[in-house]
């Protein structure tokens, strides 16, 4: 038995080292405490909570490129598309980013290589890291406490943001001002959402105390490391953005809203007009534009480089808006979006310009500004086509020869439709059509341009099922005229920085809130100028004066208004913007209801092409001015309601 | 039960026969010389230096002693089964003498005997012994015994966790097979479990070649962790499945299914979703023996898929695009239709029938396995060679001079050696490897199936002929379309070609040592192994030349067109090659066992067991550094047994385990189980001819631990998984982004208070024979409990923003079922024989607890429902016209409309829209609830023939809608589009013909949301019956084979998946939704298997 002892001894003493035996895990593991040891980590911890921001550039993560009434493509294959077609449900919300849900159909879409992937990212995650990030800072040994609070203010500003960019899409929202542990209660977790003036308020708060933190730089003065990040300029900014969303009609005094209360009967919406809000919003608007100013931010005009000749006043007008959006130099912009690509949004864009390159498929993939798009520009004399005296409205489908004067902006003994001619630069600069002039492309002479040809078998038209314009016109506005493509398969897309807010937007923004709280004015009328000053046209005063048939409509508030509005959508027009003013203004319901209309672009006779096709038949009920929470959302939370309508 | 004695005169032995010598007289030393000179030698070789030795010594002893060596002689013979197939370790005594052997593993033997007439006695564990007699005048013909099965089987020994147990004893449930049951004309073990061991639910759902492993599972699926299959080990050590599925039957010594608590116990942590004990084969002391088997097999499709014929496609493609965009663009012009209607050109109007270009009808696979074995009193040995080579179905071009074809080339080898180092003590070696060398095509046949389905038939053709104007371009005129970014499925098969390799070495040295000296029963084992397993792939390819008809070229007088190359740029004549994956890993395991067994008084047996292991895996390239940590189980189990008389047992056992998963403070968990049986028939008050001639209860409960919980790359659920340099969280900042840092990410919170996920198990069984016997009766019920099942917590809201799951051990499942096994022999004549098996295995389960949200409706729960149910919608039936569409609650699915045509789903809950809270649980499980197979063999003299069916039922599939649906493609890179199935063209919702039922609804030429929901539009039932294998074997008669010196020659003839009873007809139905992959093959099989 004293064997059987020892080899149960043995046995045993095996057992004994099991536990040190299965502790496989040595030291240093990477825990989230770590990112916060070291400056460089904690950096790579701001940029990620930078890294929520949306991608505001692609067509598959920004519903407002395709999601209104300004482009119209070939088929539904982007989120913005299937929201324009009222696609929009409570099972697969369309681009969810309080769920961060991603359709199939929407990966389908941008999954393919030549897209790039985009993935819809749920923004409280990114509100999350903001409070993880300013819980922990203070833990980092080797920073400057002044580098800490400009790190600070610029987590402050994103988080503020995340919750507005919520906030617009669902209205009132939970407001996550500090992180939950994980392993909270289900009553603590399953947040209500607060009412929305409330959500403002806090959003607004947030802004300020990152505006009133003094290292948080103006501008940014080093462009090469830190150009995109967040300035007290960009701070200001959004404050304007939010504070005029905030006082806009569809949030301001909505009785459309009576009675949408949350499961406890708390009121989720002011339903009375409170022209305080806008007051708020104007001196927002002008604190914004005096800090950019201040900043060094103005409007954008062309200067000529070393690429081209001297070029015409046409042209010049022309690259100003082009430029207002693809410049590499541009002082207009406040918040670039420095890190997305826009190749996908340039691929989109640009038509095809040459014959040899007519099989070329990584051009030409499908964004077409709608008709109704190319009739909100002004005409030359600076009035919409629907007022100018001189020009004639009746007869804009009408066939047309372009003369050797109108060469800068169509080819010479071109035959295209009236409604191309005489129309201002700002017509010519963003928009590309059959018979235009494109100039950029490698090519910067005027005397021997590119033309776009959009005919059926002509080479910008369509020249297979998945790769032309549906309606005849191509934004040109979003092409970087630096950009080139040569070969069939290679488009050598020249990058720009997004202009997520720039000058002539907070310009407009203020006209309008001026507009709103005390009707037209001088102030008002100086802001909108400068606009249109930079497009080439003649002041607003003028301009009705002497071409509207009704010279006085902007001495009204209503007719001020409406100037303002078709000014931001031609100005804008493209850049993700119109789609949140129709909502904001509460006139999707009139503008979104309406049919999507081109030109027949199967056609490839002259006469036969340019007949008005129907394209589609726009819905927009009242549920859709605010997104869906997806169902489940509101099943697992049962503090949540659910929006009206939905 | 009669035996069968064949005895026949071969050859001429007088010499032998008229002064046989015994070794009897010999002094022992030189016996053991005699013994051991026979180690290592062939059969043939070995008896020749016999007869020599015998000789010489007759020459030099033979005066002294002749009288005792004059009753000497040989006796040689053959044991097989009552299937006629050879039976190895038989023990052969001489009754009366100390002469013994055994039967090789072809089950010949060759013993000695003195005497005029002699009786031999055949025994075996699992048959009846028997004696029979031999006459010295007639000892040179071969004896030839058959042995009938046991009917009392008391003595039977059976494989259990680390030991063996007497068959009345063991109070778990398992199923042990005959390895002869399992031996396929596949060359993947995986594929015979089906239908042929109760208790297994499998199925077989893609036949290529190296990819075609059964999925199954031990009494179902019960959990809804990642791991639902069994444990499996071979000779103790773990493996996986890829490994057990290239194991060859021919090598397989026992194979047991261990299936209730008290079977799996002693495994602990992993015994949870039972366990497969395989044990391989050892050599004997006796002559050396040498057996092969060669196979060749044709293997086809069971069935192929019918596609529509181009010109419906064309007219159906357009149809698709009218019907659902009246402004689209037509693809297809009417020219074209009807150019293509006329067979016109065919360069210019392609009508191109991919499966012919791309597909074989058939392909031929070989087979071959060798082994020897023999040994002597130290020291035995098994040796077995094996060879398989699979092909695939696929064309080769004649433009390569590589062979783009699938080609896998499967070599194992195999080398068990014991010795016996004292009388007490053993050592044995097992050293084992298995390679795979594989040239296929670069995606693999799966992806060539999927190209073929995925291609458009009239775009382009394969390739273009060489016209005059390319008369000199070397490399083939691959067909494309527009700008090359089609998809040709015949330039991504032959532009190139993938090795793999994959070997899996194995080794194993074990230490028996009989304790007998300090208590007798008692006895120490102790196994250190390794396994080494190492992989890579590597292709070699060239970047083809795609061509296009020059728009507009054809001159439809003159016939002349044009085509042009439409990427020079990128296309390449030469070869690139890609280094693909390379795993390596690396395992160590060790064990050591306490046995103790000792039987006091006569009746009382009592039996102890302490196992101790532990095991250790290393993953070479990981992909993450929680994920590289080493892999560690260890633990300590033990088993008590008590028996009474043959009559009644009890067992205990218990495991105790470790796993580096768990926190400290959860690592360990305990899990104890016990069972009784009692053996009825054995009582004194049994009336032994009764009808019922055995009768046996057991019962068992017990807790089994699983900590495969999660997901295989959740290592260390107590630490939190932080990516410290994640890109896709990061950002960039300045001018042309000069300035960029990776993000941090978090993908998993730490939880301290994950641990194991138990499972309670009882186990009720019932033994029977009836007819003395003849019939067999295996029934089982069991039950089970799982709780602590990891799960996701469902009530924290997206608005807490977390980047992971956050989870807990809060799930429930419970499960039950039966398994049962029926066995009949008989025999109808001593030449006329009749088995036949049928085994049933019904096995289900629901979720008992589950987490989730409030649903306002009880039929969204979980709970209550299978674990492998599948929600979805109602399909009423397809909308009549637009107007009920209008009027029909709002089905939103992604972004169009449904149309007249569409699924109309129905409204459950009645809110007026169709929306998650509609979806119901629909149809069967997905795993089959019922297996069940029966088959009977039957052989007359020399002629033997069996059948056997396999079945599943209770599932439901349902036919992939996006992947079938015609004219839509579905990948990235490269355009797709699905083929049309002709089933679809013949039966679909169109305008026309406005059938609300049919099997497809309205045509669409994108991706169609609504279509595509789950639904029971596109739900199967997936029962059905198959003849899944038929063999019919010829033995040749031993007097002819023996002139040329071979023992035993087998030819015969089997067919796997020969028939197959289903309503569903688009493709096999085993392949449930997966019906454009590779396909189920049926394999048709000659051989011949030779001992020597």
């Amino acid at each position: 038995m004293r064997y059987l002892t020892i080899i149960f001894g043995v046995v045993l003493s095996l057992f004994s080292s099991c536990n040190k035996y299965l502790d496989v895990v040595p030291d240093n593991i990477a825990t989230i405490d770590m990112a916060f040891r070291m400056r460089v980590t904690a950096e790579q911890y701001l940029f990620t909570c930078y890294s929520y921001l949306p991608n505001f550039s692609h067509v598959a993560s920004n519903p407002a490129l395709y999601g209104a009434d300004e482009s119209w493509r070939y088929d539904n294959s982007y989120p913005g598309v299937q929201i324009a077609r009222g696609s929009q449900s409570i099972v697969q919300p369309i681009l969810d980013r309080w769920s961060g849900y991603t359709s199939a159909s929407m990966s389908a879409a941008t999954t393919g290589s030549l897209e790039g992937t985009v993935s819809t990212t749920s923004l409280w995650r990114g509100i999350r890291d903001c409070n993880i990030f300013m819980e922990n800072i203070d833990l980092v040994k080797d920073m400057d406490q002044s580098e800490k609070d400009r790190w600070i203010a610029e987590v402050k500003v994103l988080k503020a943001f995340y919750h507005f960019y919520l906030l617009r899409m669902y209205g009132p929202i939970p407001l996550i001002r500090e992180n939950l542990p994980i392993s909270s209660g289900v009553d603590e977790v399953q947040v209500a959402r607060e009412p929305f003036d409330d959500c403002v308020d806090y959003i607004v708060q947030l802004l300020d105390e990152a505006a009133a933190e003094e290292n948080l730089p103006i501008t940014i003065e080093d462009r090469t490391t830190e150009l995109g990040r967040i300035t007290k300029s960009i701070t200001l900014s959004i404050k304007a953005l939010v504070l005029v969303t905030a006082a806009s009609p569809l949030f301001n005094g909505n009785v459309d809203y009576e009675g949408f209360v949350d499961k406890n009967g708390l009121t989720l919406f002011n339903t009375v007009y409170d022209p305080e809000k806008w007051s708020r919003a104007a001196v927002a608007c002008k604190d914004a534009i005096d800090l950019c100013h201040t900043a060094g931010h103005k409007l954008y005009t062309y200067s000529l480089d070393a690429r081209s000749s001297q070029v015409s006043t046409d042209t010049y007008y022309k690259m100003n808006i082009r430029g207002s959006v693809t410049a590499r130099e541009n002082p207009e912009v406040i918040w670039p979006d420095v890190g997305r690509s826009t190749t996908t949004l340039q691929r989109e864009s640009q038509a095809r310009l040459d014959a040899g390159t007519a099989n070329a498929s990584t051009v030409s993939r499908g964004m077409a500004p709608t008709l109704k798009m190319a009739e909100s520009f002004y005409t030359i004399n600076g009035v919409p086509i629907t007022e100018d005296k001189t020009w004639d409205y009746a007869g804009r489908y009408s066939l047309r020869v372009a003369t050797d004067a109108e060469r800068n902006y169509i080819q010479p003994n071109y035959t295209t439709a009236s409604l191309h001619y005489d129309r201002e630069p700002r017509f010519y600069g963003s928009l590309a059509f059959d018979g235009s002039v494109w100039f950029g492309q490698g090519n910067f002479t005027e005397s021997a341009p590119w033309y776009v040809m959009a005919k059926l078998g002509q080479y910008s038209g369509g020249a297979s099922a998945n790769r032309y314009s549906v309606t005849g016109y191509w934004p040109k506005k979003l092409v970087n005229p630096a950009s080139t493509y040569a070969a069939s398969v290679a488009y050598v897309v020249v990058q720009y920085h997004w202009p997520i807010i720039r000058l002539a937007d907070l310009y407009l923004l203020y006209a309008e809130a001026l507009n709103e709280l005390d009707g037209p004015g001088e102030e008002a009328y100086h802001y909108i100028n400068l606009v249109r000053e930079k497009a080439g046209l003649a002041t607003l005063q003028e301009s009705w004066e002497n071409y509207s048939t009704d010279p006085g409509k902007y001495l009204s508030q209503a007719g001020l208004r409406q100037i303002i509005h078709q000014e931001r959508t031609i100005e804008l027009a493209f850049e993700g913007h119109r789609f949140w003013d129709l909502r904001r203004w509460k006139r999707a319901m009139d503008e979104l209801n309406k049919p999507v209309y081109g030109w027949d672009v199967s056609q490839r006779e002259t006469d036969l092409y340019y007949r008005i096709r129907e394209l589609y038949r726009q819905e927009f009920r009242t549920r859709d001015y605010l997104w869906p929470l997806r169902e489940l959302d509101v099943i697992v939370n049962e503090n949540l309601v659910q929006n009206p309508g939905w | 039960m009669k035996r069968i004695e064949t005895i026949r005169p071969i050859m001429d032995t007088k010499l032998l026969s008229d002064k046989t010598i015994g070794l009897k007289g010999l002094p022992e030393p030189l016996k053991a010389e005699i013994d051991g000179e026979q180690v290592g030698l062939t059969g043939t070789l070995k008896t020749s230096v016999l007869k020599l030795f015998l000789l010489l010594t007759l020459l030099i002893a033979g005066w002294s002693q002749s009288d005792a060596w004059a009753q000497r002689f040989p006796i040689k013979g053959e044991v097989v089964d009552e299937g006629n197939s050879s039976l190895s370790d038989v023990t052969v005594q001489v009754k009366g003498q100390t002469f013994a052997t055994s039967t090789d593993s072809e089950g010949q033997f060759t013993i000695e005997a003195e005497g005029e007439s002699v009786i031999l006695i055949f025994s075996s564990i699992g048959f009846a012994p028997q004696e029979v007699v031999v006459e010295k005048e007639k000892s040179s013909d071969p004896v030839i015994v058959r042995l009938t099965p046991e009917q009392t089987a008391l003595d039977d020994v059976v494989v259990v966790a680390f030991g063996e147990q007497k068959r009345t004893e063991v109070v778990g449930a398992m199923t042990t097979i005959k390895p002869s049951e399992l031996r396929v004309p596949s060359s993947n073990l995986t594929t015979a479990l089906a239908g042929r061991v109760s208790g297994v639910i499998a199925y077989q759902r893609s036949g290529e070649p190296g990819a075609d492993n059964a999925e199954f599972f031990i009494r179902g699926v019960n959990t809804f962790g990642y791991k639902v299959d069994p444990l499996i080990l071979i000779d103790n050590l773990e493996v996986s499945t890829a490994e057990f599925a290239r194991l060859t039957t021919e090598d397989i010594a026992s194979f047991s299914i261990m299936k209730d608590a008290t079977a799996t116990a002693l495994y602990g942590a992993r015994g949870a979703n039972g366990v497969i004990i395989v044990k391989t084969k050892e050599g004997k002391e006796g002559s050396s023996n040498i057996s092969f088997r060669v196979e060749n097999s044709l293997s086809a499709p069971t069935k192929n898929l019918e596609l529509a014929d181009p010109i419906t496609y064309m007219m159906l493609h357009n149809e698709a695009v009218a019907t659902r965009d009246p402004l689209g663009v037509r693809p297809y012009s009417r020219d074209k239709i009807a150019n293509t209607v006329l067979g016109s050109n065919s360069v210019v109007y392609p009508n191109t029938d991919w499966q012919k270009e791309i597909l074989k009808t058939y392909t031929f696979n070989q087979k071959a396995h060798l082994n020897i074995s023999g040994g002597g009193k130290v020291a035995q040995y098994y040796v077995a060679g094996s060879f398989t080579q699979d092909n695939g179905m696929l064309k080769v071009d004649g433009n390569n001079n590589f062979n783009n074809n699938i080609d896998l080339k499967t070599y194992q080898l195999r080398s068990n050696t014991n010795i016996h180092i004292t009388p007490t003590s053993e050592v044995i070696v097992r050293l084992s490897g298995i390679f795979d060398d594989y040239t296929g095509p670069m995606n693999g046949g799966s992806g060539v199936y999927n190209n073929v389905m995925q291609t458009n038939p009239v775009l382009f053709p394969a390739y273009y002929p060489k016209d005059e104007e390319h008369a000199h371009i070397e490399h083939t005129m691959f067909g494309n379309y527009e700008d090359g970014n089609y998809l040709n499925p015949y330039a991504e098969m032959v532009r190139g070609y993938k090795d793999y390799s994959r070997s899996t070495m194995n080794a194993s040295i074990e230490f028996k040592q009989n304790l007998d000296f300090l208590t007798e029963g008692l006895s120490l084992t102790a196994m250190g192994s390794t396994s080494r397993y190492s992989f890579f792939d590597v292709s070699r390819f060239y970047n083809p030349f795609y061509y296009q008809l020059v728009p507009g070229s054809y001159d439809r007088k003159t016939g002349v067109y044009s085509i042009d190359v439409v990427n020079p740029l990128s296309g390449t004549e030469y070869l690139s090659y890609n280094e693909g994956q390379k795993e390596v890993s690396s395992v160590f395991h060790f064990q050591s066992i306490l046995n103790y067994n000792h039987t006091f008084f006569e009746k009382h047996n009592l039996g102890g067991l302490l196992v101790f292991l532990m095991r250790n895996n290393l993953q070479g390239n990981a992909g993450s550094l929680q994920t590289s940590l080493p892999y560690r189980n260890s633990g300590l189990s033990g088993r008590l047994t008590y028996s009474y008389d043959n009559r009644y047992s009890a067992e205990f056992n218990f495991g105790y385990n470790g796993s580096e998963r768990f926190h400290e403070s959860k690592r360990f968990g305990f899990f104890p189980s016990a069972g009784v049986a009692w053996t009825v028939s054995n009582e004194k008050f049994w009336n032994p001819d009764s009808k019922i001639s055995k009768m046996k209860l057991r019962a068992t409960y017990g807790i089994v631990g699983n900590d495969q919980i999660g997901s295989p790359a959740d290592r260390f659920f107590f630490l939190s998984e932080v990516n410290m340099n994640d890109a896709t969280r990061g950002e960039v900042f300045g001018e042309d982004g000069a300035y960029s840092r990776n993000g941090v990410s978090i993908s998993r919170y730490d939880n301290r208070e994950i641990t194991w996920e138990t499972s309670k198990k009882l186990n009720l069984g019932l033994e029977l024979g009836l007819l003395n016997n003849k019939i067999d009766i295996l029934a089982d019920y069991f039950t089970e409990y799982r709780s602590n099942i990891l799960m996701t917590r469902a009530n924290i809201p997206t608005t807490m923003g977390l980047s992971a799951a956050s989870r807990a051990n809060v799930g429930e499942a419970s499960s039950h079922g039966v398994d049962i096994s029926v066995d009949v022999n008989h025999y109808f004549s001593s030449e006329l024989w009749l088995t036949a098996r049928g085994n049933f295995t019904y096995a289900t389960s629901q979720y008992e607890v589950y987490e989730e949200p409030v649903y306002p409706n009880s039929y969204s729960s979980r709970v209550g429902q299978p674990l492998t149910q599948t929600w979805g919608y109602i399909a009423e039936r397809l909308f009549i016209d637009d107007a009920e569409v209008a009027n029909a609650p709002a089905q939103n699915f992604g972004s169009r409309p449904a149309m007249a045509g569409d699924i109309k789903y129905a409204d459950v809950n009645g809110d007026g829209q169709i929306t998650t809270l509609d979806r119901v649980p629909i149809g069967y499980p997905t795993t089959p609830e019922i297996v069940y197979g029966f088959g009977a063999s039957s052989g007359y003299r020399r002629i033997d023939f069996s059948l056997f069916f396999q079945g599943s039922a209770r599932s439901s599939f349902w036919i992939n809608q996006s992947a079938t649906a015609p004219f839509i493609g579905t990948s990235s890179g490269t355009i797709r589009q699905n083929q049309l199935l002709k089933a679809y063209a013949d039966d679909h919702w169109s305008e026309e013909n406005r059938n609300s039922y049919a099997l497809w609804p309205r045509l669409d030429y994108q991706a169609n949301s609504n279509n595509q929901e789950t639904s029971t539009w596109f739900m199967r039932n997936g029962s059905f019956l198959r003849l899944k294998q038929a063999e019919f074997g010829y033995t040749l008669p031993v007097t002819l084979v023996n002139r040329v010196r071979i023992k035993n020659v087998r030819f015969f003839v089997n067919g796997t998946n020969l028939w197959l009873w289903s309503p569903f007809k688009l493709w096999d139905i085993e392949q449930a939704g997966r019906g454009l992959d590779y396909p189920v093959q049926r394999v048709y099989n000659v051989g011949i298997q030779v001992s020597l």
